[in-house]
């Protein structure tokens, strides 16, 4: 680390640590989101694949 | 190239520059050397003079203003995708336009979020009525309007002809608010963006892996959100003529 930056970060913003957490933690929940939707288009096209199997049985 | 592989592609650069951002910002990238008056607590380190208000909330440049840029970009693909549709009355733009808006609507949340943390930190306060602030309050505000809009109209084709229309006139608080710090200065909200800002190699290089990075996830984001609406519609489609 730049020794000029966690000189500061340890004499003046002893919450920094904090605050980049915060981030880091938006940043989780933002991947945990894609990560969410990525799983339900993998169930909705696993659902269109038998709907249209079905569909081309039926015709 | 398959949209499939590109979207996965997208999301894995989006994670791996956006991480990349972070550590570099916070540990890597020099802090700016302030040099105005020092009329407020003035820190002495390494021999330096550091105006701490400055200093730190240059930090804020890496995540929270590619957070906010991307949220202005893709809230201008609402106002685009809702010309298109007028123009063309075609319903796949108007849900383009929808998606694009939900997109708008985390982004703008997350810078929100990011904002208020170190507003927190460096203003000792969690919100300021100042013009930046407020005119991107007053985007939030649009954003969730277009939604509360589309949930109270009933009739399918006038919804997307209401939504589209206010999502263009929405999208105009967007340029408002990313030039506002330069029509009206603030002394609490910075100008971060501008001509020659003197940023080093490694400050510059932390900002754009964060600028693209986001970018990337807002793209990633859209992409499968669209896919997720596509393939629903095709669904019950298929279901609706089964059934008949």
């Amino acid at each position: 680390m730049d020794p000029v930056l966690q000189q500061i970060y340890q004499l003046v913003v002893p919450s920094l640590p904090y605050v980049l957490g915060a981030y880091f933690v938006l940043w989780l929940g933002l991947m945990i989101y894609v990560a969410v939707v990525m799983s339900r288009v993998g169930k909705l096209e696993k659902q269109l694949a038998l709907v249209e199997e079905a569909f081309s049985k039926r015709a | 190239m398959d949209r499939k592989k590109l979207t996965l592609i997208a999301l894995a650069t989006a994670g791996v520059l956006t991480l990349a951002d972070l550590v570099i910002a916070f540990f890597v990238a020099a802090p700016v050397i302030s040099n105005m008056s020092l009329d407020i607590a003035g820190v002495n380190i390494g021999g330096k003079l550091f105006a701490n208000p400055i200093l730190f909330s240059q930090k804020i440049f890496y995540f929270h203003v590619p957070v906010a840029i991307t949220s202005f970009v893709v809230f201008f693909f609402t106002a685009f995708y809702g010309v298109k549709f007028l123009m063309t009355r075609d319903r796949v733009f108007d849900t383009k336009a929808r998606i694009a808006t939900e997109v708008t609507l985390i982004f703008t949340l997350l810078t929100m979020l990011t904002g208020d943390l170190w507003t927190r930190v460096e203003w000792n306060t969690w919100w300021v009525w100042e013009p930046r602030l407020t005119t991107y309050l007053i985007m939030l505000l649009l954003v969730i309007g277009y939604f509360v809009l589309r949930a109270s109209v009933e009739d399918e084709e006038k919804r997307a002809v209401y939504a589209s229309a206010f999502g263009i006139l929405a999208f105009l608080d967007a340029p408002i608010s990313f030039a506002i710090t330069r029509l009206v200065p603030s002394s609490q909200h910075p100008v971060i963006l501008r001509l020659g800002g003197g940023l080093d190699a490694w400050q510059l290089t932390a900002f754009l892996l964060g600028m693209f990075g986001m970018l990337c996830f807002g793209y990633v984001i859209y992409q499968l959100r669209y896919r997720e609406e596509r393939v629903r519609e095709r669904i019950e489609v298929l279901k609706a003529t089964l059934e008949d």
